[in-house]
């Protein structure tokens, strides 16, 4: 020990930017979760702020023209509606919840090496960034359900109490998002070239999860079939329309999948990003 | 206050020396900040510094283009409470990294520092966002800097009142001129009442009647038994600010000791007592006999800040340009 550590004990002063521990570090990020919150709030909101005379209504218009677009493209161009019966609802939910989770894991990767302005400035727990980033889509994401119920209303399906599931189906993508960014924005941070990986590998997502077609249609069974249809995205998407349309059952099994996949990754995400916590500076 | 500066000659403090503010001696207290045998290294991405011309050498241009530079590179010191230490050097001496090793923001390759509360950089300017208005601004940046909901509701009105920009508050701050937009990131970073305020530059922003304001605040601060680090290329609010200065460069500490010693040592050793010995104004201003009178000496200090904010406001014009090229190549 020199003597200045010394004099540092001698007087009770604490160390600066070292790792805390685990528990100490979720306390902390509990602690500022409304940091986390209205930094979300504020992003979702500055990103239609600049959208001219309408403001805030893009929050809404953005979401309903992209429905117009793929409606046209995959129901009325290319004819993927195969084995669905209600496939303006179907396309719809996949599209806005697929977009969620690309959303938050294009942009949650990108979440340290973005942001090194505020990590060079202030003082915080890092995971902070990629959470507040997730749930930023979050945000953006919750008008576009509103033009979704809309559309699946309009498609015919009756209301029924199954519904009230898919804030819970949606909650457990959110937490889903937020682990996948934990692990990728460390991952970019460290190595920044495998930030470059990532729009292949949601492309592949997009053909693989079942977005625009029925999956059960197209792969039938073996082991594709099971890895297809029980990684996350498909899951959720899965969820998503059990919820809202009758032809989609809900299953126990599902559910199961999904909880695990989100709290699974959250913890393995939240662990895995605090390793690494002192780092993140100018990385 | 503008006499506690003027008259600091007078007092007869042996055992801090000269420079030392007459009320500073009896405020200085235990240990607030321990920086001990501090090197900070940081990689930068795309490009290297090389030496040879060999093709494997300038291949290295291209692929692998990751450097390492040693930025801090052994210091250490130890401030008091109620001590204002300013911190001079050239640009690219290391200060600026420095100050974000306290204040946490950025990793120490080795060495220690220890910190007697929360160590808080004048910068909260990082997390505001243009095109929201200053109130929501306000919001985000108080809890930015680790302010619960509730205190940040308590402190409302008296960051509105510090910044003084009126009705603009609705305004997105995209819309505010540089100097009110300097002034409401000041009222917010200064809001949380920090044990350890650390300024980098840039505290010169506005006019006569902020910058009184602002003096006011940071002597509060100061008062409340902190300790106030200062970075900055203008000896004169080195000299006014500040009881102790540190002489950094290239990322070690050459002296560290009372200001108007450091200053006098700083002057020699660089031929003027300027960073930027082009600023024919600054020069004259640092040189300005004490004798003058009090109110022409403050008047050019006003013109050096006015300056030092006008550059300020470059700089993060510059940096936002950055950012959103960045943004887009993303």
């Amino acid at each position: 020990m020199t003597d200045l550590a010394a004099l540092a004990a001698e007087h009770g002063l604490s160390r600066v930017g070292v790792r805390p521990p685990l528990r100490e570090y979720l306390r902390q990020t509990w602690q500022r979760r409304h940091f986390m919150i209205s930094l979300a709030a504020a992003r979702a909101y500055a990103r239609n702020q600049s959208g001219g005379y309408l403001g805030q209504l893009w929050a809404v218009i953005t979401p309903s023209l992209w429905a117009c677009v793929y409606l046209l493209v995959f129901g009325v161009v290319l004819k993927t509606n195969r084995g669905i019966d209600n496939y303006t609802g179907f396309l719809v939910i996949g599209v806005f919840l697929f977009h969620f989770s690309t959303a938050s894991i294009s942009n949650g990767s990108k979440a340290i090496s973005l942001n090194q302005d505020l990590i060079g400035s202030l003082q915080f727990p890092r995971a902070m960034l990629p959470l507040a980033t997730v749930t930023a889509e979050l945000f953006t994401l919750m008008p576009a359900l509103l033009v979704l119920i809309v559309v699946v209303i309009s498609s015919g399906e009756p209301l029924r109490p199954v519904w009230l599931l898919l804030p819970l189906a949606v909650g457990l993508q959110w937490v889903f998002g937020m682990g996948i960014a934990m692990v990728l924005a460390r991952l970019v941070s460290q190595f920044r070239d495998f930030g470059r990986l990532v729009p292949f590998v949601l492309r592949a997502l997009m053909y693989t999860s079942g977005v625009f077609f029925s999956l059960n249609h197209y792969v039938k069974d073996g082991a594709a079939a099971d890895i297809l249809k029980h990684q996350p995205i498909a899951i959720y998407l899965e969820l998503g329309r059990s919820c809202l349309l009758t032809e989609v059952p809900v299953s126990l099994s599902s559910w199961l999948w999904g909880i695990g996949w989100a709290f699974g990754l959250l913890a393995v995400g939240f662990v895995f990003f605090w390793r690494a916590e002192e780092t993140y500076a100018r990385g | 206050m503008a006499d506690d500066y003027d008259d600091h000659d007078d007092h007869d403090e042996p055992a801090e020396g000269p420079g030392i503010r007459p009320d500073a001696g009896s405020r200085v207290g235990k240990p607030s900040l321990i920086v001990d045998d501090v090197h900070i290294h940081y990689r930068t991405f795309g490009g290297r510094r090389l030496k040879g011309q060999s093709w494997n050498q300038r291949l290295r241009r291209h692929v692998g283009a990751v450097d390492v530079v040693k930025a801090v590179q052994g210091v250490s010191f130890v401030a008091h409470h109620g001590e204002s230490i300013g911190i001079i050097g050239h640009n690219g001496s290391g200060k600026s990294t420095l100050l974000r090793g306290i204040a946490g923001a950025l990793p120490v390759t080795q060495g220690a520092i220890w910190a007697d509360g929360t160590a808080s950089l004048l910068g909260v300017n990082a997390a505001l966002m243009r095109d929201l208005s200053g109130e929501r601004n306000i919001v985000l940046g108080g809890l930015a800097l680790g302010l619960t909901p509730a205190q940040v509701r308590e402190r409302y009105d008296d960051i509105v009142d510090l910044a003084g920009i009126g009705e603009f508050i609705d305004l997105p701050m995209r819309a505010y001129s540089s100097g009110m937009g300097a002034r409401l990131r000041f009222a917010i970073s200064t809001s949380s009442q920090p044990d350890i305020l650390m300024i980098d530059e840039a505290l010169a922003t506005g006019d006569v009647e902020f910058k009184q304001r602002s003096q006011d605040r940071i002597d509060d601060i100061v008062e409340h038994a902190g300790t106030m680090i200062l970075v900055s290329h203008s000896m004169s609010m080195v000299r006014n600010m500040c009881d102790r200065v540190l002489w950094l460069d290239r990322g070690r500490l050459v002296a560290d000791g009372p200001t108007a010693d450091v200053l006098d040592e700083y002057s020699a050793k660089t031929g003027r007592p300027t960073a930027r010995p082009t600023k024919r104004k600054r020069v004259q201003v640092d040189d300005a006999d004490e004798d003058q009178p009090v109110s022409r000496r403050r008047q050019q200090e006003q013109a050096a800040r006015e300056e030092a904010a006008r550059e300020e406001a470059a700089r993060e014009e510059a940096a936002r340009a950055e950012s959103a090229k960045a943004e887009q190549a993303g």
